[in-house]
């Protein structure tokens, strides 16, 4: 028999998860805010919410100064092959590291952790040296060879968490079902993994879509820069910061990861429930 | 099976992306040579950050390219943040730029790996003169020059005149202002609404070591790795005046000390400290962003009992020693480095041309503002600091020093107590 929840258990869930929610939503809502205010007040010691004077100078200043749309161009192309040739690699090798047993795993399970531990700046120079040799630094194609290095790991160990929480019962059903290998991967462990690869795409997009000190040391050539390199423009020497024009910059800059976000979480709960269902 | 079609759709245009990337973008490896029809192209990587300066750069640049068909420059726009790594990758890998802008203080490890090439016979000779000592000392590694030092900055007080006034003080107007006077006028326009100074600490090393020099308080002697530390008297004059104002005098605003110059700034206009202490390229920031009818001043230059020295760590060009047109590329910054050239980068980026020639013509441009005579005359001090002839300079700023001034300014620790993190922390680091 259920018992139905007091009142103020509600009140207290929906305003506890309102809190939550501005707590998180802050601080988009001062940057958003302080790219419409004017360089005076953000030099002021007023604390407004709502700008004084609404002043959109800072987005022209941001789009004409630092060639923020293509930079934003170079970001998408990076992020979106970098998700894409991540996710179709981790797929069959997450589910060889889930379903494998023996000397082979511990080895795989090994390499995964190791390479998490050396920060990138301990073999950018070696990194860059293979890229030159190869003809791929300062190129959009080196970066993201290099983004799905970095990324895999730490990818290939989220997914293999995914594989090894669908049942192998279900693989046995289907094998006995007549199901060859390639089948009941398509079409068992595909469609229970969905919201696994979802999870690791929104992961490895916004990865590469934040990622700084790469994109700096490998590229050189301005016109292949990326939005963080890009917004790095407005942080002078000695402390100097444009903070109009970067508030400005960093607000456009969120926008296509937000949409990228709002495609991609719709999938993830379509796909957990489906999950849900299934087991 | 529509989410497996769905995958191969993404699949498909993931390899269609690459290929147009690929294509698109081919080797870039970028190697300056001769271009077309026989001309030399020299990258010249610019961190010029504010829109002014790199409209000014690139007008210099333009202007050479015109007059010069056979020798172009390509300018290559950077960024501050992260440059030293990319530079290093960058030297390391074969592939920098032939001309480098940078600081004194950075480029000087650069020198002693030799990535820099030695400019000592191809900078022109007036210019050379027309450049103090001290600026050239702090571009000098060994007997090589590795780099035109080109504009600076000091540090300097900024006054609310109107609050100045309101407690009774006569703005100073002579050649220098001493610390006494300073912390006179700090007390005087304490109240209880009001400090009489914010100044913004949160990372001290740079402006104690260059306001030491005014002290006599070099920190260092020696050069590369046999550079040695002395934490006497004199180094910690300016610590200890701070540190006075702060918590004898209490005329000093305590939060100023955990903030960043350009945070300090919005105390200073909305009238919460009467004077701020700040680098003297804020004086056009401030000039645009005080609220309408705030009535500032630029004191003149602080001065110790060595005089109002203090230390020059200009921004610089140099040319990389792998460059195939070191030649080209010193003509090319004896041109850019002329006294209308350099006076015009330096207005547009408020800082200090190094040369006597290129100072006087910004002293007309600036003409109207009378905080520009104030920045131009502390710029007069400036001289090559010892430190920037110490290996490992840069190591012990970042893990030993600012932690111990830090500790210091927040009185966590005594005078003496610095001294010793100051010495052993350089005794470690440097073994």
């Amino acid at each position: 028999m259920m018992t139905r929840r007091p009142w103020y258990a509600t009140v207290l869930m929906y305003a506890g998860l309102a809190f939550f929610l501005a707590f998180l939503g802050f601080p988009l809502v001062w940057l958003v805010s302080a790219s419409f205010k004017s360089s005076q007040e953000l030099n002021s010691l007023a604390v407004n919410l709502i700008p004084a004077q609404w002043d959109f100078s800072n987005y022209a200043a941001a789009l004409e100064r630092q060639n923020l749309i293509p930079a934003a161009a170079n970001s998408l192309l990076v992020s979106v092959a970098t998700m894409i040739i991540t996710v179709l690699l981790s797929m069959p090798m997450a589910y060889a590291l889930a379903r494998l047993q023996g000397k082979l795993r511990a080895a795989g399970t090994i390499w995964i952790l190791t390479s998490q531990v050396f920060p990138s700046i301990l073999i950018i120079i070696p990194l860059f040296l293979l890229l030159r040799t190869i003809s791929l630094n300062d190129t959009l194609l080196g970066l993201i060879l290099v983004y799905v290095t970095f990324t895999m790991p730490f990818t290939l160990w989220m997914l293999q968490g995914y594989v090894a929480a669908i049942p192998v019962e279900l693989e046995e059903a289907a094998e006995m079902d007549g199901a060859n290998r390639f089948t009941i991967l398509r079409r068992v462990v595909l469609p229970l993994l969905a919201p696994g690869l979802v999870a690791t795409a929104m992961f490895t997009f916004v990865s590469a879509w934040n990622e700084f000190f790469l994109a700096l040391v490998l590229l050189q050539s301005p016109e292949l820069y990326t939005l963080p390199i890009a917004l790095r423009s407005f942080l002078g020497a000695e402390g100097q910061t444009q903070l109009g024009p970067l508030a400005a910059g960093a607000v456009l800059a969120t926008i296509p990861s937000l949409i990228i976000f709002g495609i991609l979480q719709k999938k993830l709960t379509g796909g957990m429930l489906a999950g849900a269902v299934k087991g | 099976m529509k989410r497996i079609r769905g995958i191969g759709a993404i699949a498909l245009a993931g390899v269609a992306a690459l290929a147009l990337t690929s294509c698109s973008q081919g080797s870039a490896t970028r190697d300056s040579g001769d271009g077309e029809g026989g001309a030399v192209t020299l990258q010249f990587q610019s961190l010029s950050d504010q829109p002014a300066t790199q409209a000014a750069v690139k007008k210099v640049v333009d202007s050479w390219n015109s007059e010069n068909p056979d020798v172009q420059v390509e300018i290559i726009q950077a960024g501050w943040d992260g440059t030293y790594d990319k530079l290093i990758t960058q030297f390391t890998g074969g592939t920098a730029p032939d001309i480098i802008h940078f600081e004194a203080s950075s480029i000087a490890s650069f020198a002693a790996d030799g990535y820099l090439a030695d400019l000592s016979d191809l900078i022109d000779p007036d210019l050379k003169s027309d450049i103090s000592d001290g600026i050239w000392d702090s571009v000098t590694v060994g007997d090589e020059i590795i780099a035109y030092p080109s504009t600076l900055q000091s540090y300097m007080a900024f006054a609310n005149a109107d609050l100045l006034e309101q407690a009774g003080v006569e703005v100073p107007t002579g050649d220098s202002m001493t610390w006494d006077e300073l912390a006179e006028i700090a007390k005087a326009t304490t109240t209880a609404e009001h400090k009489g100074l914010g100044w913004g600490l949160a990372s001290p090393t740079a402006t104690m070591m260059s306001l030491s020099l005014g002290f006599d308080g070099g920190y260092f002697s020696g050069e590369g790795e046999d550079a040695k530390i002395e934490v006497g008297d004199d180094e910690l004059a300016v610590p200890e005046r701070i540190h006075e104002m702060a918590y004898t005098d209490q005329s000093l605003d305590l939060t100023s000390l955990t903030q960043s110059g350009s945070d300090v700034l919005a105390s200073f206009y909305g009238g919460k400290v009467a004077m701020t202490v700040q680098g003297s390229f804020q004086v056009t920031n401030i000039a645009k962003d005080a609220p309408e009818g705030f009535n500032w001043v630029a004191l003149p230059p602080i001065e110790g009992s060595a005089g109002a020295l203090q230390a020059a760590n200009p921004q610089t060009y140099s040319v990389n020693v792998d460059s195939e047109h070191v030649d080209e590329s010193a003509e090319f910054l004896n041109y850019f480095m002329s006294a209308d050239n350099l006076a015009e980068i330096a207005y547009a980026d408020a800082l200090i041309p190094s040369s006597g020639e290129a100072r006087a013509a910004l002293e007309e441009m600036a003409a109207d503002n009378p905080a520009w005579t104030q920045v131009l005359a502390s710029g007069e001090g400036l001289e090559g600091p010892p430190f920037l002839k110490a290996d490992k300079y840069t190591e012990w700023k970042d893990t030993i020093a600012t932690p111990a001034f830090q500790q210091y300014l927040a009185d966590k620790i005594s005078k003496e107590q610095l001294a010793t993190q100051l010495s052993d922390g350089w005794a470690d680091i440097a073994g």
